[in-house]
């Protein structure tokens, strides 16, 4: 019994691991060539959820299956990202990273608050049914959850492929290590930038589906809220490194779980982020900021 | 003795909540304007300042409806107002020395996003321990001092005088600091801590003091705030509280203590006037000649039409605030650009 | 002047009982696998002027950042007036009393050249918080002493008109000499410098050499990096030669000069 309930508690943690992961890959490219924290993140998680639901639900005319609904959703919000960082970040790129950090700040304001303005605070969620949980191998999983794993792991199989197969991943690569450097070796490198925004994004919409699939309902504060859970997940695996992100993302969603169901449920994001300054502390430069 | 009329009771409130953010802005300066330290999560020593001054003068919890703290000290107003605020500022103080214990020596981003993430747990805190906090119902009967001996309107002169009061010398105070020695010690580390290691400063130490010494005015704020309003509740100290701070400061100018004055009151002005648009609308909605009626109906009449736009749209206009100002007057209303064009990167 | 008099120091297992202020012992310093300094050893003679020289990635701004406490050695000491200080914080190292410039000056951008030299001012009451609110007399004075040397520095170095200019809009040389200056400011008993000359155009690298001197005239040890042959020689009283992380040679320029290991090394590495 008890080691069913741990067992259990590992699987939930993995779960959740698959949705804090996608959103971490997906914040620690941006800054691999960006170079600056951006806190207007979590907005591309809320957007990705809301406009899932908006357009499963018919809101822009059609309703469309959920997984196309989502696709599609994925996409906007990329789109969302090049858009962001043309409009705000790209004018002041040459200025160092705090005015891009404090100008992040801003774009969340106005993120949230437009799409909470146009929809207001009450919860949505997804148009999914409740499922009962089946068994595998002992474990006890719904489709959805078992879905999400999936969902998580193909994002990293691709992230993975792109970044070692791909032209644009090696461009990323070289971006990211040395952009002046890339410049030289002819790399259009507001190209890379640009496209990176939008895989960035997409990833982060993604992460918000993911995250609206395992805890319906939702609220346009949702993203931003989620934020400390993704920078500690970010930060625990060495900002700028994906697959440190992808650890990082595991090592943060077992914490939670395990305090959540042996410590306090009231104190998910603590967990998270008592590890963070745990290793901080041992660390206190921080963990290096690397390459790809 | 006359009553307050409508717009005179506005503008006292927005004066008194000017002179609370006054504070909280002046406070935040010395981390991110001085030091250059980007504290994210500057709300957290505005709450426990307010919930430190709830705890020490709030009646005991069988006098309270919804009560379920365990803590309360019950000091007698107005006696225990000064009480009250000391043990603001100290709480806020302690909590500044003890994020900034684990913080200070982290670099720029780490510590934005430490002091971001511990503001967070902090609330989660507040939320949680109902025994300290009363939890989500709050703490609402923390006293007016010296409200029993005046009307409603004198009571919120008075308070609006005292406010003033601690804002100004809370100002002089900061300006005698920062233009000491210590203003030059503060600087320097906000611009190069290498530099400022190797001229023999120990910089973690400085950014320790002035983490303290801006989380005691905030815990300060907080006091004033909680027996302002008389309630402490936990969704007043939401990390917009933070950022608003920051809005005040980066229109102000970082690094100037008129700014950060100038700036609180700027934008506490401009949230509160917001209140009155839907009134204003009603208004002019009113003098229309009928032939006219039609038009803002169909102006507008697209807009959502839920409770939390204006409010919404209050914080899109905070965030065009950052971004505009980063981009086009970095040094904001009352800075010095040649300080602050550069603030918060090494030379390498 | 015998300066190093005291007879309870620990290293009494020195054979060479020298008069040396700063001694560099030993010192290893690796970075993962790569050892950037490999057990260099020399002395700073009280009153010296000492270059340190050697091609690129010899390993002179690491040991410099070995000796001022930037990085924690891996191997050796290094001592000053015979304590050791190696291991010890930037901050302890400074207030021991070794001043240091960096090969691309750190200057406070954001603030006057004035106030950055005021800044390095030791025992400033006014650095305390409490000080500064409740002692304004002593402030006051301590504070005009403290001008009075800004302004005599800022004259030595012939920067005085630029006293009230933020550091941001000085030249590159301008910022060289102002890092010399705050070092000054700082009053150290030896007074290190990562390439003073370097990038400072010529007409004022005459200058800059000949403050040196004076500097040095008046009592100061110096020792500083420097790539330029023709300025050691010109300038110091002893040269050290690093390669590939070790001393390869030390002595006065014109023995130093002649070595036949020095000529390979170093003008080998320029070439290069």
């Amino acid at each position: 019994m008890v080691f069913d309930n741990l067992l259990q508690t590992v699987v939930f943690g993995l779960i959740e691991g698959s949705v804090i992961a996608v959103g971490a890959v997906g914040l620690t490219l941006s800054y691999g060539v960006t170079r600056f924290i951006n806190f207007a993140y979590g907005e591309f998680l809320t957007y990705g959820a809301y406009l899932t639901v908006f357009l499963a639900a018919g809101v822009f005319g059609m309703s469309l299956p959920l997984p196309v609904a989502a696709v599609v959703a994925l996409v906007l919000v990329g789109l969302l990202g090049v858009a962001v960082s043309r409009v705000f970040f790209e004018p002041i790129s040459d200025r160092g990273a705090l005015p891009l950090l404090i100008t992040s700040i801003g774009v969340s304001f106005i993120l949230r608050n437009l799409l909470q303005g146009w929809v207001g605070v009450s919860a949505k969620q997804l148009p999914i049914p409740l499922l009962r949980r089946q068994e595998y191998f002992g474990i006890r999983l719904t489709h959805l959850e078992l879905g999400v794993v999936v969902a998580g792991v193909v994002t990293m199989l691709l992230i993975h492929l792109l970044l070692q197969r791909t032209m644009l991943g090696k461009r990323m690569r070289a971006t990211s290590g040395n952009r002046s450097l890339a410049e030289v070796a002819g790399i259009d490198t507001t190209d890379v930038i640009r496209q990176t925004w939008f895989i960035s994004a997409a990833a982060g919409a993604l992460s918000g589906v993911l995250y609206a699939v395992l805890f319906a309902p939702f609220r346009p504060g949702v993203g931003f809220e989620y934020l400390i859970v993704i920078f500690a997940a970010t930060l625990l695996g060495g900002i700028g490194r994906p697959y440190g992100a992808m650890l990082g993302a595991f090592f943060i969603g077992l914490a939670m779980n395990f305090g959540s169901t042996y410590l306090s449920a009231n104190y998910t994001r603590a967990y998270a982020f008592i590890i963070l300054v745990g290793v901080l502390l041992v660390r206190p430069e921080g963990i290096r900021g690397g390459e790809f | 003795m006359a009553l307050l009329t409508g717009w005179a009771s506005f503008l006292v409130a927005v004066a008194t909540i000017g002179c609370i953010y006054g504070l909280l802005t002046l406070g935040l300066n010395v981390h991110y304007g001085y030091t250059g330290l980007l504290n994210f999560g500057h709300v957290a020593f505005f709450a426990a300042g307010a919930y430190a001054s709830a705890i020490v003068t709030m009646p005991p919890p069988s006098t309270v409806t919804n009560a379920s703290y365990e803590l309360w000290l019950n000091l007698p107003m107005p006696l225990g107002f000064p009480v009250s605020l000391a043990a603001a500022a100290l709480v806020g103080g302690v909590l500044a020395f003890l994020i900034g214990l684990t913080s200070v020596r982290l670099g720029t981003h780490y510590l934005a996003i430490a002091t971001f993430a511990l503001a967070g747990v902090f609330s989660d805190v507040l939320v949680n321990e109902a025994w300290l906090t009363n939890g989500s119902f709050g703490m609402n009967s923390v006293p007016k001092p010296g409200r029993a001996g005046l009307t409603a309107d004198e009571w919120q002169l008075a308070y609006l005088a005292f406010a003033a009061l601690s804002l100004l010398v809370t100002y002089l105070v900061l300006e005698r600091l920062v233009n000491a020695p210590f203003g030059r010690l503060l600087k320097g580390v906000r611009e190069s801590e290498a530099a400022a290691k190797t001229l023999g400063k120990d910089t973690n130490a400085v950014k320790l003091k002035s983490f303290v010494i801006g989380g005691m005015i905030a815990g300060f704020a907080g006091g004033v705030y909680a027996h302002y309003l008389g309630s402490v509740v936990t969704a007043q100290f939401v990390p917009h509280v933070t950022f608003t701070v920051y809005a005040a400061m980066l229109l102000g100018g970082a690094a100037s203590n008129t700014g950060a004055v100038v700036g609180a009151f700027l934008v506490v002005a401009f949230e509160e006037s917001t209140r009155f648009i839907t009134t204003l609308y009603n208004w002019i909605q009113s003098t229309l000649p009928d032939a006219l009626s039609g038009v803002l109906p169909a102006l507008f009449g697209p807009l959502p039409n839920n409770p939390s736009f204006i409010p919404s749209m209050r914080f899109v206009v905070i965030g065009v605030l950052f971004v505009l100002v980063i981009r086009y007057r970095p040094e904001g209303l009352f800075g010095d650009p040649a300080e602050i064009q550069a603030l918060g990167e090494e030379e390498d | 002047m015998s300066s190093n008099q005291s007879p309870a120091d620990g290293n009494s297992g020195d054979a060479a009982a020298s008069a040396d202020l700063l001694e560099v012992d030993g010192v290893v310093k690796q970075f993962g696998g790569l050892v950037a300094v490999d057990g260099v050893s020399f002395g700073v003679e009280e009153a010296s002027i000492t270059g340190l020289i050697g091609p690129n990635g010899a390993g002179k701004s690491t040991l410099f950042n070995c000796i001022t406490g930037v990085y924690d050695v891996d191997g050796g000491a290094v001592r000053l007036d015979g304590e050791e200080i190696q291991g010890l914080s930037p901050t302890k190292v400074a207030r021991r009393g070794v001043g240091r410039t960096f090969q691309t000056p750190k200057t406070f951008r954001g603030m006057t050249v004035r106030e950055n030299m005021a800044f390095a001012a030791r025992h400033q009451t006014g650095e305390r918080a409490l000080g500064a609110l409740l002692r304004p007399g002593t402030i006051r004075e301590e504070e005009a002493d403290v001008q009075a040397r800004v302004d005599d520095t800022l004259e030595f170095l012939e920067l005085d008109h630029l006293a009230d200019d933020y550091a941001s809009g000085l030249s590159g040389g301008q910022r060289k000499l102002l890092e010399l200056g705050r070092v000054l400011m700082l009053d150290p008993e030896i007074i290190m410098l990562d390439e003073p000359v370097a990038g400072v155009n010529p007409s004022l690298t005459d200058d800059l050499l000949a403050r040196l001197r004076e500097l040095n005239d008046r009592g100061r040890t110096i020792l500083f990096i420097e790539h330029d042959m023709d300025v050691v020689m010109e300038n110091c009283d002893r040269v050290v030669v690093m390669h590939n992380g070790q001393t390869l040679a030390s002595g006065p320029p014109d023995i130093v000069q002649d070595d036949e290991r020095v000529v390979e090394a170093y003008l080998g590495g320029v070439d290069r």
